[in-house]
């Protein structure tokens, strides 16, 4: 493989922004779409080439780095614009081009009639050439462009129907929300910097590998402040509270950005630097006891809510929680493997969801759907493959990334932590029971009037479910360290320090029954929800969430953004209005105002003098005279 | 009758002149008032003139500025009757609109 080729790939895309962005005004359709999707076609048909390659080279062959240029040098640390493509880069490479491909092609239907169409793919391919960056930056720099670079363009697209407030709102808040994880993340740049003399990925792991002087301490607070970052991007409880709202923007963008790659990015992130989380002790668990929270709760809150778009948006955040559960547990592969599973299913999820929209001209709530799997066969069929997928039942590709998790912790943090992962993907199932359920199964609650989706918006969906339905194989064989995945993805995770246990025949035993264990009450409950949900009627259903404390504490997210509202957005607000009234209007504009209305009652004592009357001016005259007479005879001699 | 005597009869007429602009409102005789104080400055020149200068400078200019305050009465009166068209009435108190 060469590096023209990455080059290429990272390029294209900007240049197909570029080109439709600024001289696409006179362009029609057919020829933005088709620069558009070329942008991000040939790109992947590149990176295909590349993974193709990349299965026959040795492991270290396998980790391709390449200079572009110099950015900045100081005396001590210098940063450069290089890529960094090992598996594990080619494998997020590969999630975002092939998913950012089959969303393209989606939204060519999706946006048809939207005055926006030109603005759209421009922000899209854009989003694909930050996220390049990000996945192939070869240090934390570059690294941070992207990430900021997908941040705009998340942005742009929540905020995409701008001139709709609640869309324009949520915008902000994401872009906000995320500052206050980049803040972690930059201090974090800065302490690698002052600490490692270096930001070069493969630099750190080559300091971290051999003996070093760096305390556990700095190490750890490196780690946080990092993971704070991911924390941000990736949604995790406290900062997560931007992910629902970003429903607004247009269900693409929520399948490929808010779904698939930006918000699995803090995971990739945490992956790359993950030989500083193996040293710093303190942090692993609280990432996993993170990702633990995220996971419990947002499957929770998803269990309340009554919006499509937003029952699959806590899904995504509960997901990623998994995903860091993985991280914290410092089971890499595994982690990275339920990222591109997810990426998968719930990108299908959601085109399946903007399918549905489509049919019923908008309609969000899934209270007010019902009866579709008879109306909508196809985008029913490929939706429930993604609900097993999410669910985690066995041949599907969720089952075998989540099960891989789940293990993993187990290992790591004992019993309990593997049961309230467990409780988490039993929540994960209800939820998905309950979606299913209520959406697509039992009496029709919509006026009845649809409209059919056609090739172009059911063909995505159909690649989509076949990648949800087989990707599990990469996970085989199971119950083995060595999964196809694994094995893969082995060059980037490769610590020669680090002891690899090798597991007890015992504990493979003690595994399957786990695994058995947690598929059979997986299956159950999901044929319980289903059932219970299916049957669950109109009434009932009002009642249900309008009258009781407990619906509308799910569907609020435990109230988490009234929380933030009271915390900072009130005091913001509070001091906002005292500066305003204080200090502008009282100290500034009592400044500026004052200054002028001396001078203008100076003029006004000057100006009553001139009164109109003769009288007085010739009094005046009369007085001047004798002044002048009396300073020049009697005053001045 | 030296050149007090003058002076004074100067100063008399000129503060006739004054007081009667002070304290009068007609318009007309305002002028009247003005014309009088003139014609003590005018009565002035004579006196320095034939007193203290020795020439004949001081009562040729007294000429000019006669000519001068005849064309200046005219302006004065076609104001006064302009005035009295626009406001009905002569006297001063009344016209009062230019002011700050």
């Amino acid at each position: 493989m060469s590096h023209y080729q990455v080059y290429l790939i990272i390029f294209l895309p900007i240049m197909g922004a570029l080109i439709n962005g600024l001289m696409g005004y006179s362009f029609s359709k057919r020829s933005i779409t088709a620069i558009a999707l070329g942008s991000v076609g040939i790109p992947l048909l590149l990176s295909l080439g590349i993974a193709y390659d990349m299965l026959f080279l040795s492991a270290e062959r396998k980790v391709m780095t390449d200079t572009l240029y110099r950015w900045l040098s100081e005396q001590t640390y210098h940063i450069d614009i290089g890529v960094l493509l090992d598996p594990l880069a080619l494998v997020m490479v590969l999630v975002v081009l092939v998913i950012g491909f089959v969303i393209h092609c989606y939204s060519v239907r999706y946006m048809k009639g939207d005055p926006g169409f030109r603005r759209f793919f421009v922000y899209l391919n854009l989003f694909v050439f930050f996220m390049l960056i990000l996945v192939a930056a070869d240090n934390l720099v570059l690294l941070f462009v992207g990430w900021e670079g997908v941040g705009l363009c998340s942005y742009l697209l929540i905020g995409f129907w701008y001139d709709k407030k609640a869309a324009a709102d949520a915008g902000r808040k994401a872009f906000i929300v995320n500052r206050i994880g980049d803040c972690g993340f930059i201090l974090g740049i800065m302490l690698t910097i002052l600490t490692f003399h270096t930001v070069n990925f493969s630099e750190l792991k080559t300091i971290l590998m051999n003996d070093h002087a760096v305390s556990t301490t700095t190490l750890s607070l490196i780690s946080f402040l990092l993971f704070m970052g991911a924390m941000g991007k990736s949604a995790q409880f406290p900062l997560h509270v931007w992910l629902p709202d970003a429903m607004e923007g247009p269900t693409p963008v929520s399948a490929l950005i808010h779904a698939a790659t930006m918000v699995n990015a803090g995971v990739y992130f945490m992956c790359r630097i993950f030989p500083v989380l193996e040293q710093a002790v303190h942090v692993l668990p609280f990432i996993a006891a993170i990702g633990l929270v995220t996971a419990i709760y947002a499957a929770l809150s998803a269990l309340g809510q009554r919006d499509i778009k937003k029952v699959l948006a806590y899904s995504t955040i509960s997901q990623i929680g998994f995903m860091f559960m993985a991280i914290g547990s410092g089971i890499y592969a595994a982690s990275v493997f339920h990222l591109v599973t997810h990426g998968f299913f719930k990108g299908l999820l959601f085109l399946g969801a903007g399918a549905v929209m489509h049919a019923l001209e908008g309609e969000l709530d899934i209270h007010r759907m019902g009866g579709l799997a008879a109306r909508l066969p196809m985008v029913t069929a490929t939706f429930f493959l993604g609900i097993l997928a999410l669910a985690g039942i066995f041949p599907l590709s969720g089952f075998f990334s989540k099960d891989a998790i789940l293990w993993g912790a187990f290992e790591r943090y004992g019993v309990f932590y593997w049961g309230m992962g467990l409780s988490a993907a039993l929540i994960t199932v209800l939820y998905c029971g309950k979606l299913f359920g209520v959406a697509f199964l039992g009496d029709t609650r919509f006026n009845g009037r649809i409209r059919k989706p056609d090739s172009l918006m059911t063909i995505p969906l159909v690649v989509l479910a076949c990648f949800a339905l087989l990707l599990g194989g990469l996970g085989l064989p199971m119950f083995s360290e060595h999964t196809i995945f694994a094995q893969f993805v082995e060059p980037s995770f490769f610590m020669p320090g680090a002891e690899t246990g090798v597991p007890s025949a015992h504990s493979r035993v003690l595994e399957m029954i786990m695994t058995a264990c947690v598929l059979v009450g997986i299956i159950v409950t999901f044929g319980i929800a289903l059932r219970y949900f299916t049957r669950y009627k109109d009434t009932m259903m009002d009642r249900a969430v309008t009258h009781t404390t407990v619906s509308h504490l799910l569907l609020t997210g435990f109230g988490m953004d009234k929380l933030y509202h009271v915390m900072w957005v009130r005091p913001f607000q509070r001091i906002a209005h005292l500066c305003d009234t204080l200090i502008d209007r009282l100290l500034i504009d009592g400044g500026v105002n004052g200054t002028a209305k001396l001078a203008a009652e100076i003029g006004y004592f000057f100006a009553s003098l001139q009164a109109g009357y003769v009288r007085y001016y010739a009094v005046s005259i009369v007085f001047g005279i004798f002044v002048f007479v009396g300073v020049t005879f009697v005053v001045m001699p | 009758m030296g050149i007090d005597h003058f002076i004074g009869l100067g100063i008399i007429l000129f503060s006739i002149g004054v007081i009667g602009f002070l304290i009068r409102s007609n318009v007309i005789v305002l002028l009247l008032s003005v014309e009088l104080m003139l014609n003590a400055v005018n009565f002035l020149f004579v006196v320095f003139s034939r007193f203290v200068h020795g020439g004949s400078t001081g009562q040729i200019y007294v000429f000019i500025i006669m000519t001068v305050a005849a064309a200046e009465v005219a302006v004065g009166l076609a104001i006064i009757v302009n005035l009295y068209r626009r406001f009905r009435t002569l006297d001063v108190s009344r016209v009062n609109l230019l002011k700050g």
